[in-house]
Protein backbone atom coordinates (compact mmCIF):
# COMPACT_ATOMS: atom_id res chain seq x y z
CA UNK A 1 0.00 0.00 0.00
CA UNK A 2 2.76 2.38 0.99
CA UNK A 3 4.79 1.42 -2.09
CA UNK A 4 1.76 1.92 -4.27
CA UNK A 5 1.07 5.31 -2.72
CA UNK A 6 4.70 6.36 -2.97
CA UNK A 7 4.78 5.33 -6.59
CA UNK A 8 1.67 7.41 -7.29
CA UNK A 9 3.12 10.39 -5.50
CA UNK A 10 6.37 9.98 -7.44
CA UNK A 11 4.42 9.78 -10.71
CA UNK A 12 2.48 12.87 -9.79
CA UNK A 13 5.63 14.78 -8.95
CA UNK A 14 7.21 13.68 -12.21
CA UNK A 15 4.16 14.88 -14.10
CA UNK A 16 4.20 18.25 -12.38
CA UNK A 17 7.87 18.62 -13.25
CA UNK A 18 7.26 17.56 -16.84
CA UNK A 19 4.43 20.05 -17.21
CA UNK A 20 6.44 22.76 -15.58
CA UNK A 21 9.29 22.20 -18.02
CA UNK A 22 6.85 22.02 -20.89
CA UNK A 23 5.21 25.22 -19.76
CA UNK A 24 8.59 26.91 -19.69
CA UNK A 25 9.63 25.49 -23.03
CA UNK A 26 6.35 26.27 -24.73
CA UNK A 27 6.48 29.51 -26.59
CA UNK A 28 3.52 30.82 -24.62
CA UNK A 29 5.62 33.15 -22.52
CA UNK A 30 7.10 34.68 -25.63
CA UNK A 31 3.78 34.81 -27.41
CA UNK A 32 2.36 36.52 -24.39
CA UNK A 33 5.27 38.92 -24.18
CA UNK A 34 4.84 39.70 -27.88
CA UNK A 35 1.14 40.26 -27.46
CA UNK A 36 1.83 42.48 -24.49
CA UNK A 37 4.27 44.67 -26.33
CA UNK A 38 1.84 44.95 -29.24
CA UNK A 39 -1.02 45.71 -26.87
CA UNK A 40 1.08 48.27 -25.04
CA UNK A 41 2.08 50.03 -28.22
CA UNK A 42 -1.47 49.96 -29.50
CA UNK A 43 -2.78 51.06 -26.12
CA UNK A 44 -0.48 54.04 -26.18
CA UNK A 45 -1.90 55.12 -29.51
CA UNK A 46 -5.41 54.51 -28.33
CA UNK A 47 -6.64 51.30 -29.92
CA UNK A 48 -8.66 49.01 -27.65
CA UNK A 49 -8.64 46.21 -30.23
CA UNK A 50 -5.28 44.76 -29.32
CA UNK A 51 -6.19 44.55 -25.66
CA UNK A 52 -9.09 42.33 -26.65
CA UNK A 53 -6.66 40.30 -28.75
CA UNK A 54 -4.39 39.89 -25.73
CA UNK A 55 -7.29 38.46 -23.74
CA UNK A 56 -8.03 36.06 -26.59
CA UNK A 57 -4.42 35.05 -26.80
CA UNK A 58 -4.26 34.30 -23.09
CA UNK A 59 -7.31 32.07 -23.34
CA UNK A 60 -6.15 30.35 -26.55
CA UNK A 61 -2.67 29.68 -25.20
CA UNK A 62 -3.93 28.34 -21.88
CA UNK A 63 -6.36 26.01 -23.66
CA UNK A 64 -3.59 24.84 -25.98
CA UNK A 65 -0.95 24.24 -23.30
CA UNK A 66 -3.31 22.34 -20.98
CA UNK A 67 -5.24 20.62 -23.83
CA UNK A 68 -8.70 21.93 -23.05
CA UNK A 69 -11.58 21.86 -25.52
CA UNK A 70 -12.92 25.25 -24.46
CA UNK A 71 -11.96 28.14 -22.23
CA UNK A 72 -13.18 31.44 -20.87
CA UNK A 73 -11.80 34.48 -19.13
CA UNK A 74 -13.67 36.73 -16.71
CA UNK A 75 -12.48 40.05 -15.28
CA UNK A 76 -13.63 41.27 -11.92
CA UNK A 77 -15.73 44.42 -11.66
CA UNK A 78 -15.07 45.39 -8.02
CA UNK A 79 -17.70 48.14 -8.00
CA UNK A 80 -20.54 46.01 -9.27
CA UNK A 81 -19.40 42.83 -7.48
CA UNK A 82 -19.62 40.94 -10.74
CA UNK A 83 -17.45 38.93 -13.06
CA UNK A 84 -17.47 40.31 -16.58
CA UNK A 85 -17.20 37.60 -19.16
CA UNK A 86 -14.57 38.78 -21.66
CA UNK A 87 -13.48 35.95 -23.93
CA UNK A 88 -14.68 32.47 -24.75
CA UNK A 89 -13.05 29.88 -26.92
CA UNK A 90 -14.86 26.71 -27.89
CA UNK A 91 -17.56 25.13 -29.98
CA UNK A 92 -20.42 27.44 -29.14
CA UNK A 93 -18.40 30.36 -27.87
CA UNK A 94 -19.11 32.61 -30.83
CA UNK A 95 -22.85 32.44 -30.15
CA UNK A 96 -22.43 33.84 -26.71
CA UNK A 97 -22.58 37.54 -26.07
CA UNK A 98 -20.57 39.32 -23.46
CA UNK A 99 -22.39 39.16 -20.18
CA UNK A 100 -21.95 39.48 -16.44
CA UNK A 101 -22.01 36.87 -13.71
CA UNK A 102 -22.82 37.87 -10.14
CA UNK A 103 -20.14 36.74 -7.70
CA UNK A 104 -22.75 35.25 -5.40
CA UNK A 105 -22.65 31.71 -6.75
CA UNK A 106 -20.98 29.36 -9.17
CA UNK A 107 -17.49 28.04 -9.67
CA UNK A 108 -15.96 31.21 -11.17
CA UNK A 109 -17.34 33.40 -8.38
CA UNK A 110 -16.14 30.97 -5.74
CA UNK A 111 -12.61 30.94 -7.16
CA UNK A 112 -12.57 34.74 -7.40
CA UNK A 113 -13.68 35.10 -3.77
CA UNK A 114 -11.67 32.31 -2.15
CA UNK A 115 -8.53 32.82 -4.22
CA UNK A 116 -8.17 29.02 -4.36
CA UNK A 117 -8.00 27.18 -7.69
CA UNK A 118 -10.62 24.48 -8.16
CA UNK A 119 -11.16 21.60 -10.59
CA UNK A 120 -14.48 19.83 -11.03
CA UNK A 121 -14.58 16.50 -12.82
CA UNK A 122 -18.29 15.73 -13.13
CA UNK A 123 -19.81 19.12 -13.79
CA UNK A 124 -22.45 17.80 -16.18
CA UNK A 125 -23.88 15.37 -13.61
CA UNK A 126 -25.49 18.31 -11.85
CA UNK A 127 -25.76 21.22 -14.30
CA UNK A 128 -26.86 23.60 -11.53
CA UNK A 129 -23.30 23.61 -10.24
CA UNK A 130 -21.85 25.00 -13.46
CA UNK A 131 -24.63 27.36 -14.46
CA UNK A 132 -22.36 30.39 -14.69
CA UNK A 133 -19.89 28.85 -17.11
CA UNK A 134 -22.68 27.08 -19.00
CA UNK A 135 -24.29 30.47 -19.58
CA UNK A 136 -20.96 31.90 -20.69
CA UNK A 137 -20.00 29.30 -23.28
CA UNK A 138 -23.45 28.03 -24.20
CA UNK A 139 -23.17 24.41 -23.03
CA UNK A 140 -22.54 22.40 -19.86
CA UNK A 141 -18.98 21.08 -19.72
CA UNK A 142 -17.92 17.69 -18.34
CA UNK A 143 -14.86 18.97 -16.49
CA UNK A 144 -13.75 22.43 -15.32
CA UNK A 145 -10.45 23.88 -14.16
CA UNK A 146 -10.67 27.39 -12.75
CA UNK A 147 -7.85 29.55 -11.34
CA UNK A 148 -7.79 33.15 -10.11
CA UNK A 149 -5.85 35.86 -11.95
CA UNK A 150 -3.90 37.62 -9.21
CA UNK A 151 -1.95 40.82 -9.75
CA UNK A 152 -0.24 42.76 -6.94
CA UNK A 153 -2.10 40.82 -4.23
CA UNK A 154 -5.49 41.47 -5.83
CA UNK A 155 -7.69 39.05 -7.70
CA UNK A 156 -8.47 40.75 -11.02
CA UNK A 157 -10.39 37.89 -12.64
CA UNK A 158 -10.50 34.16 -13.28
CA UNK A 159 -9.39 31.89 -16.08
CA UNK A 160 -11.49 28.82 -16.69
CA UNK A 161 -10.68 25.81 -18.86
CA UNK A 162 -13.37 23.33 -19.91
CA UNK A 163 -13.28 19.67 -20.95
CA UNK A 164 -9.80 18.20 -20.76
CA UNK A 165 -8.90 16.48 -24.04
CA UNK A 166 -8.21 12.77 -23.69
CA UNK A 167 -8.97 12.53 -19.97
CA UNK A 168 -12.10 12.62 -17.82
CA UNK A 169 -10.80 15.53 -15.77
CA UNK A 170 -8.01 18.05 -15.26
CA UNK A 171 -5.13 16.85 -13.08
CA UNK A 172 -3.39 18.48 -10.14
CA UNK A 173 -0.45 19.02 -12.49
CA UNK A 174 -2.75 20.88 -14.91
CA UNK A 175 -3.85 23.05 -12.01
CA UNK A 176 -0.26 23.87 -11.15
CA UNK A 177 0.68 24.61 -14.76
CA UNK A 178 -2.37 26.83 -15.27
CA UNK A 179 -1.52 28.60 -12.02
CA UNK A 180 1.95 29.48 -13.35
CA UNK A 181 0.42 30.61 -16.62
CA UNK A 182 -2.30 32.68 -14.92
CA UNK A 183 0.35 34.58 -13.00
CA UNK A 184 2.02 35.71 -16.22
CA UNK A 185 -1.30 36.43 -17.83
CA UNK A 186 -2.38 38.63 -14.92
CA UNK A 187 0.78 40.73 -15.23
CA UNK A 188 0.31 41.14 -18.98
CA UNK A 189 -3.35 42.00 -18.53
CA UNK A 190 -2.76 44.58 -15.86
CA UNK A 191 0.01 46.28 -17.83
CA UNK A 192 -2.16 46.37 -20.90
CA UNK A 193 -5.04 47.83 -18.86
CA UNK A 194 -2.74 50.50 -17.45
CA UNK A 195 -1.62 51.49 -20.92
CA UNK A 196 -5.20 51.54 -22.05
CA UNK A 197 -6.28 53.85 -19.26
CA UNK A 198 -3.29 56.12 -19.96
CA UNK A 199 -4.39 56.28 -23.57
CA UNK A 200 -7.95 57.03 -22.48
CA UNK A 201 -6.68 59.82 -20.24
CA UNK A 202 -4.64 61.33 -23.04
CA UNK A 203 -7.62 61.15 -25.40
CA UNK A 204 -9.84 62.79 -22.81
CA UNK A 205 -7.42 65.63 -22.26
CA UNK A 206 -7.06 66.17 -25.98
CA UNK A 207 -10.82 66.20 -26.41
CA UNK A 208 -11.51 68.57 -23.55
CA UNK A 209 -9.00 71.11 -24.79
CA UNK A 210 -10.21 71.06 -28.38
CA UNK A 211 -8.13 71.09 -31.53
CA UNK A 212 -6.69 74.55 -30.98
CA UNK A 213 -6.53 74.09 -27.23
CA UNK A 214 -3.77 75.89 -25.42
CA UNK A 215 -4.90 75.09 -21.88
CA UNK A 216 -3.31 73.00 -19.13
CA UNK A 217 -4.52 69.80 -20.72
CA UNK A 218 -2.81 70.45 -23.99
CA UNK A 219 0.39 71.40 -22.19
CA UNK A 220 0.20 68.20 -20.12
CA UNK A 221 -0.32 66.22 -23.29
CA UNK A 222 2.59 67.95 -24.98
CA UNK A 223 4.77 67.37 -21.92
CA UNK A 224 3.86 63.69 -21.89
CA UNK A 225 4.61 63.35 -25.59
CA UNK A 226 7.96 65.07 -25.09
CA UNK A 227 9.10 63.26 -21.99
CA UNK A 228 7.81 59.72 -22.51
CA UNK A 229 10.00 58.11 -25.16
CA UNK A 230 7.63 55.13 -25.46
CA UNK A 231 4.71 57.40 -26.22
CA UNK A 232 6.73 59.52 -28.64
CA UNK A 233 8.02 56.44 -30.47
CA UNK A 234 4.61 54.86 -30.72
CA UNK A 235 3.09 58.12 -31.92
CA UNK A 236 5.70 58.49 -34.64
CA UNK A 237 5.13 54.90 -35.71
CA UNK A 238 1.36 55.42 -35.70
CA UNK A 239 1.75 58.58 -37.78
CA UNK A 240 3.87 56.71 -40.33
CA UNK A 241 1.41 53.83 -40.57
CA UNK A 242 -1.41 56.34 -40.88
CA UNK A 243 0.40 58.09 -43.74
CA UNK A 244 1.04 54.81 -45.53
CA UNK A 245 -2.59 53.74 -45.02
CA UNK A 246 -3.69 56.95 -46.70
CA UNK A 247 -2.16 55.60 -49.94
CA UNK A 248 -4.49 52.59 -49.97
CA UNK A 249 -5.15 49.11 -48.61
CA UNK A 250 -2.45 47.37 -50.66
CA UNK A 251 0.16 49.75 -49.31
CA UNK A 252 -1.05 49.18 -45.74
CA UNK A 253 -0.93 45.41 -46.26
CA UNK A 254 2.63 45.61 -47.58
CA UNK A 255 3.62 47.74 -44.60
CA UNK A 256 2.09 45.20 -42.19
CA UNK A 257 3.86 42.32 -43.94
CA UNK A 258 7.23 44.06 -43.70
CA UNK A 259 6.76 44.84 -40.01
CA UNK A 260 5.59 41.30 -39.29
CA UNK A 261 8.64 39.81 -41.03
CA UNK A 262 10.92 42.08 -39.06
CA UNK A 263 9.17 41.18 -35.79
CA UNK A 264 9.49 37.49 -36.69
CA UNK A 265 13.21 37.95 -37.31
CA UNK A 266 13.55 39.70 -33.94
CA UNK A 267 11.65 36.94 -32.16
CA UNK A 268 13.97 34.30 -33.62
CA UNK A 269 17.07 36.22 -32.63
CA UNK A 270 18.66 35.31 -29.29
CA UNK A 271 18.22 38.10 -26.79
CA UNK A 272 18.71 38.84 -23.14
CA UNK A 273 15.68 38.07 -20.95
CA UNK A 274 13.14 40.85 -20.89
CA UNK A 275 10.56 41.53 -18.22
CA UNK A 276 8.16 38.94 -19.51
CA UNK A 277 9.97 36.92 -22.13
CA UNK A 278 12.93 36.28 -19.88
CA UNK A 279 13.50 32.89 -18.34
CA UNK A 280 14.50 32.24 -14.79
CA UNK A 281 18.25 31.66 -14.56
CA UNK B 1 18.94 33.93 46.45
CA UNK B 2 16.68 36.93 46.29
CA UNK B 3 13.13 36.50 47.59
CA UNK B 4 11.95 39.60 45.69
CA UNK B 5 9.25 39.63 43.01
CA UNK B 6 10.17 37.81 39.79
CA UNK B 7 10.14 39.52 36.38
CA UNK B 8 6.69 39.24 34.77
CA UNK B 9 7.27 36.22 32.50
CA UNK B 10 9.18 34.33 35.16
CA UNK B 11 6.33 34.29 37.65
CA UNK B 12 4.84 31.38 35.72
CA UNK B 13 7.87 29.32 36.76
CA UNK B 14 7.59 29.99 40.47
CA UNK B 15 7.63 26.46 41.93
CA UNK B 16 4.38 27.19 43.73
CA UNK B 17 2.66 28.32 40.54
CA UNK B 18 3.85 25.59 38.16
CA UNK B 19 1.11 23.05 37.46
CA UNK B 20 2.08 19.39 37.16
CA UNK B 21 1.43 18.18 33.61
CA UNK B 22 0.48 14.73 32.40
CA UNK B 23 3.05 13.07 30.15
CA UNK B 24 2.10 12.19 26.59
CA UNK B 25 3.08 8.93 24.92
CA UNK B 26 6.66 8.32 23.87
CA UNK B 27 6.85 9.25 20.21
CA UNK B 28 7.58 5.63 19.26
CA UNK B 29 4.39 4.54 21.01
CA UNK B 30 2.07 6.84 19.07
CA UNK B 31 -0.29 4.71 16.99
CA UNK B 32 -3.71 5.46 15.50
CA UNK B 33 -5.15 3.44 18.39
CA UNK B 34 -3.36 5.69 20.87
CA UNK B 35 -4.11 8.87 18.94
CA UNK B 36 -7.83 8.51 18.30
CA UNK B 37 -8.91 4.94 19.02
CA UNK B 38 -12.70 5.00 18.74
CA UNK B 39 -13.00 8.76 19.18
CA UNK B 40 -15.72 10.33 17.04
CA UNK B 41 -14.62 13.87 17.85
CA UNK B 42 -17.48 14.21 20.34
CA UNK B 43 -17.33 17.43 22.34
CA UNK B 44 -14.77 19.07 20.04
CA UNK B 45 -15.77 22.44 18.60
CA UNK B 46 -14.82 22.77 14.93
CA UNK B 47 -15.35 26.01 13.02
CA UNK B 48 -15.68 25.91 9.25
CA UNK B 49 -14.63 29.42 8.24
CA UNK B 50 -15.93 29.51 4.70
CA UNK B 51 -19.02 30.19 2.57
CA UNK B 52 -21.50 28.87 5.13
CA UNK B 53 -22.62 25.31 5.86
CA UNK B 54 -25.88 23.77 4.69
CA UNK B 55 -27.09 21.87 7.76
CA UNK B 56 -29.87 20.24 5.75
CA UNK B 57 -27.37 18.43 3.52
CA UNK B 58 -27.41 14.70 4.39
CA UNK B 59 -23.59 14.62 4.47
CA UNK B 60 -23.41 17.38 7.08
CA UNK B 61 -25.93 16.63 9.82
CA UNK B 62 -26.39 19.22 12.50
CA UNK B 63 -24.68 22.58 12.80
CA UNK B 64 -24.19 23.70 16.39
CA UNK B 65 -23.90 27.42 15.76
CA UNK B 66 -23.68 30.08 13.07
CA UNK B 67 -21.88 33.34 12.61
CA UNK B 68 -22.04 35.42 9.46
CA UNK B 69 -19.52 38.25 9.17
CA UNK B 70 -19.91 41.17 6.79
CA UNK B 71 -18.58 44.66 6.35
CA UNK B 72 -20.98 47.40 7.45
CA UNK B 73 -19.39 50.76 6.66
CA UNK B 74 -16.14 50.85 8.61
CA UNK B 75 -17.33 48.25 11.11
CA UNK B 76 -17.74 44.50 10.92
CA UNK B 77 -21.26 43.16 11.43
CA UNK B 78 -21.84 39.78 13.12
CA UNK B 79 -25.06 37.83 12.63
CA UNK B 80 -25.79 34.61 14.53
CA UNK B 81 -28.93 33.68 12.60
CA UNK B 82 -28.73 30.36 10.71
CA UNK B 83 -27.50 30.97 7.16
CA UNK B 84 -27.16 28.92 4.00
CA UNK B 85 -24.27 28.16 1.70
CA UNK B 86 -24.81 29.61 -1.78
CA UNK B 87 -21.56 28.14 -3.12
CA UNK B 88 -21.35 24.68 -1.58
CA UNK B 89 -17.69 25.10 -0.60
CA UNK B 90 -18.20 25.30 3.18
CA UNK B 91 -20.71 22.46 3.01
CA UNK B 92 -18.12 20.34 1.20
CA UNK B 93 -15.54 21.01 3.94
CA UNK B 94 -18.07 20.26 6.68
CA UNK B 95 -19.01 16.99 4.98
CA UNK B 96 -15.38 15.85 4.90
CA UNK B 97 -14.87 16.74 8.57
CA UNK B 98 -18.00 14.73 9.43
CA UNK B 99 -16.68 11.60 7.69
CA UNK B 100 -13.71 11.59 10.11
CA UNK B 101 -15.21 13.15 13.24
CA UNK B 102 -18.95 12.35 12.96
CA UNK B 103 -19.84 13.65 16.42
CA UNK B 104 -17.82 16.87 16.54
CA UNK B 105 -19.69 20.15 17.11
CA UNK B 106 -19.69 22.04 13.83
CA UNK B 107 -19.87 25.83 13.73
CA UNK B 108 -20.36 27.67 10.46
CA UNK B 109 -18.47 30.96 10.31
CA UNK B 110 -19.45 32.55 7.01
CA UNK B 111 -16.91 34.99 5.60
CA UNK B 112 -17.36 34.28 1.88
CA UNK B 113 -20.57 35.83 0.66
CA UNK B 114 -21.83 37.55 -2.44
CA UNK B 115 -20.14 40.80 -1.41
CA UNK B 116 -16.57 41.68 -2.24
CA UNK B 117 -16.19 44.51 0.21
CA UNK B 118 -13.55 44.03 2.85
CA UNK B 119 -12.96 40.39 1.95
CA UNK B 120 -9.70 40.12 3.89
CA UNK B 121 -10.98 42.06 6.89
CA UNK B 122 -14.17 40.01 7.06
CA UNK B 123 -12.11 36.81 6.90
CA UNK B 124 -9.84 38.03 9.71
CA UNK B 125 -12.93 39.06 11.75
CA UNK B 126 -14.42 35.57 11.41
CA UNK B 127 -11.14 33.97 12.42
CA UNK B 128 -10.81 36.24 15.46
CA UNK B 129 -14.34 35.39 16.55
CA UNK B 130 -13.60 31.66 16.29
CA UNK B 131 -10.37 31.91 18.32
CA UNK B 132 -12.00 34.05 21.00
CA UNK B 133 -15.15 31.96 21.29
CA UNK B 134 -13.89 28.56 22.25
CA UNK B 135 -13.39 26.89 18.89
CA UNK B 136 -10.72 24.17 19.15
CA UNK B 137 -10.22 23.50 15.44
CA UNK B 138 -10.68 26.01 12.60
CA UNK B 139 -10.80 24.84 9.00
CA UNK B 140 -9.53 27.56 6.65
CA UNK B 141 -9.93 26.42 3.05
CA UNK B 142 -9.36 29.95 1.83
CA UNK B 143 -6.71 32.61 2.05
CA UNK B 144 -6.12 36.29 1.64
CA UNK B 145 -3.54 37.65 -0.79
CA UNK B 146 -3.54 41.08 0.85
CA UNK B 147 -0.07 41.86 2.16
CA UNK B 148 -1.36 44.69 4.35
CA UNK B 149 -3.14 42.04 6.41
CA UNK B 150 0.12 40.22 7.13
CA UNK B 151 0.29 41.69 10.64
CA UNK B 152 -3.35 41.02 11.46
CA UNK B 153 -3.14 37.37 10.46
CA UNK B 154 0.20 36.98 12.19
CA UNK B 155 -1.30 38.24 15.44
CA UNK B 156 -4.32 35.97 15.05
CA UNK B 157 -2.33 32.82 14.29
CA UNK B 158 -0.04 33.47 17.27
CA UNK B 159 -3.10 34.02 19.47
CA UNK B 160 -4.51 30.71 18.27
CA UNK B 161 -1.20 28.93 18.86
CA UNK B 162 -0.91 30.22 22.42
CA UNK B 163 -4.53 29.25 23.18
CA UNK B 164 -4.12 25.76 21.72
CA UNK B 165 -6.51 26.42 18.81
CA UNK B 166 -5.63 24.30 15.78
CA UNK B 167 -5.80 26.35 12.56
CA UNK B 168 -5.85 24.04 9.55
CA UNK B 169 -5.28 25.93 6.31
CA UNK B 170 -5.35 25.01 2.64
CA UNK B 171 -2.09 25.92 0.92
CA UNK B 172 -2.70 27.79 -2.32
CA UNK B 173 -1.78 25.87 -5.46
CA UNK B 174 -1.01 29.14 -7.20
CA UNK B 175 2.38 30.82 -7.05
CA UNK B 176 0.87 33.63 -4.95
CA UNK B 177 1.17 34.69 -1.34
CA UNK B 178 -1.73 33.42 0.73
CA UNK B 179 -2.34 34.26 4.37
CA UNK B 180 -2.45 32.64 6.84
CA UNK B 181 -1.36 29.35 5.24
CA UNK B 182 2.31 30.33 5.24
CA UNK B 183 2.73 30.86 8.99
CA UNK B 184 4.59 28.34 11.14
CA UNK B 185 1.81 28.08 13.73
CA UNK B 186 -0.82 26.64 11.37
CA UNK B 187 -1.32 23.19 9.86
CA UNK B 188 -0.79 23.98 6.17
CA UNK B 189 -2.18 21.28 3.86
CA UNK B 190 -1.84 20.40 0.16
CA UNK B 191 -3.34 17.53 -1.85
CA UNK B 192 -2.51 13.93 -2.62
CA UNK B 193 -4.66 11.60 -4.73
CA UNK B 194 -4.71 8.34 -2.77
CA UNK B 195 -8.39 7.66 -2.18
CA UNK B 196 -8.11 7.17 1.59
CA UNK B 197 -9.37 9.95 3.89
CA UNK B 198 -7.11 8.71 6.72
CA UNK B 199 -3.93 8.73 4.68
CA UNK B 200 -1.73 11.79 5.10
CA UNK B 201 1.92 12.69 4.63
CA UNK B 202 4.36 14.90 6.46
CA UNK B 203 6.52 17.21 4.34
CA UNK B 204 9.89 17.92 5.99
CA UNK B 205 10.30 20.92 3.67
CA UNK B 206 7.69 23.47 4.89
CA UNK B 207 5.79 25.84 4.73
CA UNK B 208 3.29 23.20 3.57
CA UNK B 209 3.72 20.50 6.22
CA UNK B 210 0.90 18.06 5.48
CA UNK B 211 -0.54 16.29 2.44
CA UNK B 212 -4.07 14.85 2.56
CA UNK B 213 -6.68 13.64 0.08
CA UNK B 214 -7.68 16.55 -2.15
CA UNK B 215 -7.77 15.16 -5.68
CA UNK B 216 -11.00 13.87 -7.23
CA UNK B 217 -12.84 13.97 -3.93
CA UNK B 218 -16.58 13.24 -3.80
CA UNK B 219 -18.07 16.27 -2.03
CA UNK B 220 -21.32 17.49 -0.60
CA UNK B 221 -22.22 20.70 -2.48
CA UNK B 222 -24.95 23.30 -2.70
CA UNK B 223 -28.66 22.52 -3.13
CA UNK B 224 -28.21 19.11 -1.48
CA UNK B 225 -26.07 17.95 -4.41
CA UNK B 226 -22.67 16.32 -4.79
CA UNK B 227 -19.70 17.01 -7.05
CA UNK B 228 -16.29 15.48 -7.58
CA UNK B 229 -13.60 18.12 -7.31
CA UNK B 230 -9.90 18.76 -6.83
CA UNK B 231 -8.28 21.44 -4.70
CA UNK B 232 -6.25 21.96 -1.54
CA UNK B 233 -9.50 23.35 -0.16
CA UNK B 234 -10.60 19.74 0.25
CA UNK B 235 -7.31 18.40 1.60
CA UNK B 236 -7.39 20.73 4.63
CA UNK B 237 -10.69 19.41 6.08
CA UNK B 238 -9.29 15.87 6.09
CA UNK B 239 -6.61 17.08 8.51
CA UNK B 240 -9.21 19.14 10.43
CA UNK B 241 -11.34 16.02 10.87
CA UNK B 242 -8.39 13.96 12.10
CA UNK B 243 -7.28 16.70 14.47
CA UNK B 244 -10.84 16.87 15.89
CA UNK B 245 -10.83 13.10 16.29
CA UNK B 246 -7.50 13.21 18.16
CA UNK B 247 -8.66 16.09 20.37
CA UNK B 248 -11.75 14.03 21.22
CA UNK B 249 -9.45 11.53 22.92
CA UNK B 250 -6.71 13.96 24.05
CA UNK B 251 -8.47 17.25 24.80
CA UNK B 252 -5.49 19.14 26.19
CA UNK B 253 -3.00 18.75 23.35
CA UNK B 254 -1.14 21.88 22.29
CA UNK B 255 -0.49 22.81 18.68
CA UNK B 256 3.11 21.56 18.79
CA UNK B 257 2.03 18.29 20.41
CA UNK B 258 -0.63 17.80 17.73
CA UNK B 259 1.98 18.34 15.02
CA UNK B 260 4.21 15.78 16.73
CA UNK B 261 1.35 13.26 16.82
CA UNK B 262 0.55 13.84 13.14
CA UNK B 263 4.23 13.62 12.20
CA UNK B 264 4.47 10.28 14.04
CA UNK B 265 1.43 8.89 12.19
CA UNK B 266 2.23 10.21 8.70
CA UNK B 267 2.21 7.53 5.98
CA UNK B 268 5.71 8.43 4.82
CA UNK B 269 7.27 7.91 8.26
CA UNK B 270 9.12 4.61 8.51
CA UNK B 271 7.97 2.38 11.34
CA UNK B 272 10.67 -0.30 11.19
CA UNK B 273 12.67 -1.20 14.25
Amino acid sequence: MTDDADARIARLEAEVERLRLRAEAEPFAERLAGALSRASAAGTIGSPVTHARLLELIVETAAHVISARAAALFLLDEEAGELVFEVALGSKAEEVKKHRVPLGSGIAGLVALSGQPLAVSDASSDPRQARDIADAVGYVPESILCVPLVYADETIGVLELLDKEGAPSFSAADMEALGLFANQAAVALQQSLTHRSLAALVAEIAESTGEAGRGDGARALAALADTDPGYRGARELAALVHEIAAHGEDELEACTAILRTFAGYLQGRPRPGGELGGRAP
Amino acid sequence: MSEGPRPAWSSAFDPGALPALDPIARIDDITPEWAWGDSSGAGVKVAVIDSGVDASHPAVGSVEGYLSVSQDGEELAYDKQPHEDVFGHGTACAGIIRTLAPDCELYSVRVLGPGLKGRGTVFAGGLRWAIENGMQVCNLSLGSTKRDLFGVFHELTDLAYFQGVMLVTAANNMPVTSFPSLYASVFSVASHDVDDPYRFYYNPDPPVEFGALGIDVRLAWRDGGFITATGNSFAAPHISGLVAKILGKHPGLTVFQMKTVLRALAANVSRDG
